[in-house]
């Protein structure tokens, strides 16, 4: 069984407003799993049922064959489950690779060892120029690749990025989507929510819809786009197809 | 991996390494100098009173600089020190240089305690309950008289003696606060620059990212606590040996809690050097004021202080320690 | 059975004017997602402002009101203009240590001028109000009644006027409620002063019924966090509900408690709440567990 990630239905309410309903699907060790649908669609929230920020309301979620369904945030991160945030959230009074050194704390408990490893990573995100600067500086572009280096510099086996490419400039979106690419080569799989759709398009193995709590759709990323639920998702509201 | 001394190293605030810079250095070297060396029981007493917070105010600055948990209560762990030292040493005989270790772990115990049971609250919250629950302790000190004496407090004979920890000359009592100090100031420095105290800044600036990033907040929380805790009760104990007498009304009072802070905030929080400046600037300048004004106007250093208080972080974030660093023209780091 | 009556009742009717004394608290919690920890001696001042209205003019604090009032509501605007507006665009702590310092400040303050003593002003009423078998001060009932008045515009207020609205926005959503058009710091202004205010007329209404002392804020900041907490971050029909509730809780308490231990009433309380209900009543938006700059 080669499922890394196992999520069987899973649900979670908000009061009278199902945001999950009944989802499930697997995740192959090494895939590049697009999963994209409208706002308010239930992305965040199956991010935060996977990362242990919330608690489901029903199902099961199985890592790496283990149940981790009610484990706390911490634990899925030490289990090597890796997450970015939609809105950056940097420690404010830290610098950039010290950001990162919290992270990296989990495979180096040495100071400068896991500095050095920070620094590393930050390179790989190409943000070596910006490694003693206070993170209160930075622009939303340059929090969100910090996003991503702290997220790596865990060294996960499965990592969760969410909404990576905002405020990159269209060269960058390439590197980076590039970079993302690579990631499962290096052992990591990888789940990709993304309003950017021509950078999952081209680098997902397949690509998952959501879409008011349910999972819509799922397969190929050309035949996904031409699925008439996935279309009459999205009828009205403007996708960016950078 | 050492720096060249260059103009930065002089300076005072975290390159995060814990490193000591000859600012810090200077200071202290200074400071004791000018206290241990023949000087009037006067200054002597400036001196005493002087490291003694320092010292507090740096185990404050555990808790509330490094992990972010703002605590107005911490008298409470102050009293409970001094408390229990003396009461072991009164009712049971047990030498203060034991007792201080025991008044240390009750106090680092209440302080998890206080940790835990405030666990989820945030913000404005939680500092208030850290006033709550140092009140009610008070209130409990000052009625519960087979214990603690109530009102009366509790005196400890001034008979002079090293078992006691007693001593007649005020050098020996300046040396003992800055040994404590120092010890304290050890604690601070080596967690600065340590994995620990990573953890501890994450917690504080951003709890969910540090989850994220595998930290237990409860558990880091809970230990910050317990070691500030625990060094304030110490403090206590050695206060109780040089004062010599126990007052609910001023051990637990919220004043002294609010000065813990103070001496921080304004010195710099969440540096090592910033609360040992704060203390080193108020508590002399409180000591001379009340020597001129006596006790007749009741609240007027606090009425200073405040408005310091209020001036200092409003205008300049980082204390004094934040403003040496932005005069040296290094980045400020809080 | 009529004295428990007694005391849930004339516990209803003080808890009304906790709640009025709160309901500042809620809004500019609600509003600027701030907690002024100075509003106790805000209370204070008030108060003493008040006594020395009806010590020097031979008034009644009811009267006094009517100057006390605006001139709280000033006050309140130029504490917002020179310490909170500084403070809000800075990390949280600046907030905390600067209302922190203000009450400390003005508890000491008062303490110079006014000395530690209590002070009361003459009962106004020459005899109490029979109501069946009970008995309540006049002066409690009437605090009441301005109470439920103060409630009820204060509805009006949000609910139908123009300003009630721009706060309801910006407590929804500051940014949203900026790029709207709403001037968001004017509304802060205005939040702060009128919460001011209040704070303000439930001093004049306290003063025929408590002592004041330099330290009188602190007891009665603590009742109105609880009442904060217990009624839900933001709302006034919620801060009413629990005021009664503390005020109820309050008066069957210290009837049967020893009044060494009363002080610590207040204290306990205040803990027992936020270990056991920091999201309040109605378990809503927790108002204890929610970061307050989230």
């Amino acid at each position: 069984m080669t499922a890394i990630l196992r999520v069987d239905n899973l649900s979670r309410r908000f009061g009278s407003l199902w945001a999950l309903n009944d989802v499930s699907f697997s995740v192959e060790r090494g895939e590049l799993l697009g999963l994209i649908g409208p706002n308010g669609a239930g992305k965040s929230t199956l991010y935060n049922l996977i990362a242990g920020a919330l608690s489901p309301t029903g199902g099961e979620i199985v890592f790496d064959g283990r149940p981790v369904t009610h484990m706390k945030s911490y634990q899925i991160a030490r289990i090597g489950i890796a997450r970015t945030f939609q809105i950056p959230k940097p420690y404010k009074q830290l610098s950039v690779v010290e950001n990162v050194m919290l992270t990296a704390f989990q495979h180096e408990k040495s100071v400068r060892r896991a500095r050095a490893l920070a620094a590393e990573t930050l390179s790989d995100v190409g943000l070596s120029n910006y490694i003693d600067v206070p993170v209160a500086t930075l622009t939303v572009g340059l929090l969100k690749r910090l996003e991503v280096a702290r997220a790596l510099a865990m060294r996960p086996k499965l990592v969760l990025f969410d909404e990576i490419m905002a405020g990159l400039t269209p060269a960058e979106v390439g590197t980076m989507t590039g970079f993302v690419s690579s990631l499962p080569a290096r052992g990591i799989t990888v789940i990709w929510v993304e309003h950017v759709l021509y950078a999952i398009m081209k680098s997902a193995s397949r690509i998952m819809v959501l879409n008011r709590g349910e999972l819509i759709a799922s397969g190929a990323p050309a035949a996904v786009v031409r699925n008439p639920a996935v279309v009459k998702a999205y009828l009205g509201e403007e996708m960016s197809l950078a | 991996m050492r720096e060249s001394l260059s103009a930065r190293s002089f300076l005072v605030l975290p390159q995060r390494g814990g490193r000591v810079s000859i600012f810090e250095i200077a200071i202290f070297a200074g400071c004791f100098v000018f206290a241990t060396v023949g000087l009037s029981q006067n200054f002597q007493d400036i001196a005493v009173l002087s490291f003694l917070w320092a010292g507090l105010a740096l185990a404050w600055n555990i808790a509330g600089g490094f992990a972010g948990l703002i605590s107005f209560g911490h008298a409470a762990f102050f009293g409970i020190g001094a408390y229990t030292s003396t009461i072991l040493f009164l009712h049971f005989g047990l030498s203060p240089w034991v007792g201080i270790w025991c008044g240390g772990l009750l106090t680092a115990g209440f302080g998890a305690l206080l940790a835990i049971i405030c666990a989820r609250l945030r913000g404005p919250f939680f500092i208030l309950s850290t006033l709550a629950a140092a009140e009610v302790v008070r209130i409990a000190a000052l009625n519960w008289a087979s214990l603690t004496g109530g009102p009366e407090g509790l005196s400890i004979p001034p008979a002079a003696g090293m078992a006691n920890m007693v001593f007649m000359s005020k050098t020996a009592y300046v040396i003992m606060m800055s040994v404590f100090l120092v010890a304290v100031y050890a604690v601070t420095k080596s967690l600065e620059g340590s994995r620990y105290g990573y953890y501890l800044y994450s917690v504080r600036d951003d709890v969910d990212a540090a989850s994220a990033a595998g930290v237990n907040p409860s558990l880091v929380r809970t230990s910050a606590m317990a070691l500030s805790a625990g060094l304030t009760g110490i403090g206590g104990s050695l206060f109780a040996q040089y004062f010599l007498y126990l007052d609910p009304t001023f051990i637990i009072s919220p004043d002294l809690s609010f000065q813990f802070a103070l001496l921080a905030a304004v010195g710099g929080l969440g540096t090592a050097i910033g609360p040992v400046l704060g203390s080193f600037l108020i508590t002399p300048m409180s000591e001379l004021l009340r020597s001129y004004l006596g006790y007749q106007v009741a609240g007027l250093h606090l009425v200073i202080y405040s408005a310091l208080l209020i001036v200092v972080v409003l205008y300049f974030p980082g204390g004094i320690a934040g403003a040496l660093t932005r005069i040296a023209g290094g980045r400020a780091k809080l | 059975m009529t004295t428990l009556g007694q005391l849930i009742l004339s516990g209803t009717f003080v808890g009304g004017i906790y709640a009025l004394m709160s309901m500042g608290l809620t809004l500019i919690f609600g509003v600027l997602r701030i907690v002024n920890f100075a509003h106790g001696e805000f209370l204070m001042l008030a108060m003493y402002g008040a006594w020395a209205i009806t010590r020097v003019f031979g008034l009644n604090p009811y009267i006094a009101a009517m100057a006390i009032v605006p001139a709280m509501f000033l006050f309140g605007a130029i504490v917002h203009q020179i310490i909170v507006r500084p403070a809000l665009d800075k990390p949280h702590l600046v907030v905390v240590f600067a209302t922190m310092g203000l009450s400390i400040f003005m508890q000491n303050a008062a303490l110079m001028i006014m000395t530690a003593d209590l002070w009361d002003v003459p009962p106004i009423f020459s005899h109490s109000v029979k109501i069946g078998p009970f008995y309540f001060k006049a002066e409690l009932l009437l605090g009441f009644a301005v109470t439920i008045l103060c409630t009820l515009f204060l509805q009006w207020l949000i609910r139908s006027t123009y300003l009630g609205k721009a706060i309801r926005a910006t407590v929804q959503d500051g940014e949203a409620a900026m790029l709207m058009g709403i001037p968001v710091p004017r509304i802060f202004l205005v939040t702060f002063a009128t919460g001011s205010a209040l704070v303000g007329l439930a001093a004049c209404l306290m003063m025929p019924l408590f002592s004041v002392f330099p330290t009188v804020g602190l007891n009665f900041v603590l009742i109105a966090f609880v009442i904060v907490v217990l009624g839900g971050m933001g709302s006034i029909e919620g801060a009413l509900i629990g005021g009664m509730c503390i005020g109820v809780v309050q008066s069957i308490s210290s009837y049967y408690v020893a009044p060494a231990y009363g002080q610590m009433f207040y204290f306990i309380l205040f803990l027992l709440v936020m270990i056991f209900r920091p999201n309040g009543l109605l378990g809503q938006k927790g108002a204890a567990t929610i970061g307050i700059n989230d």
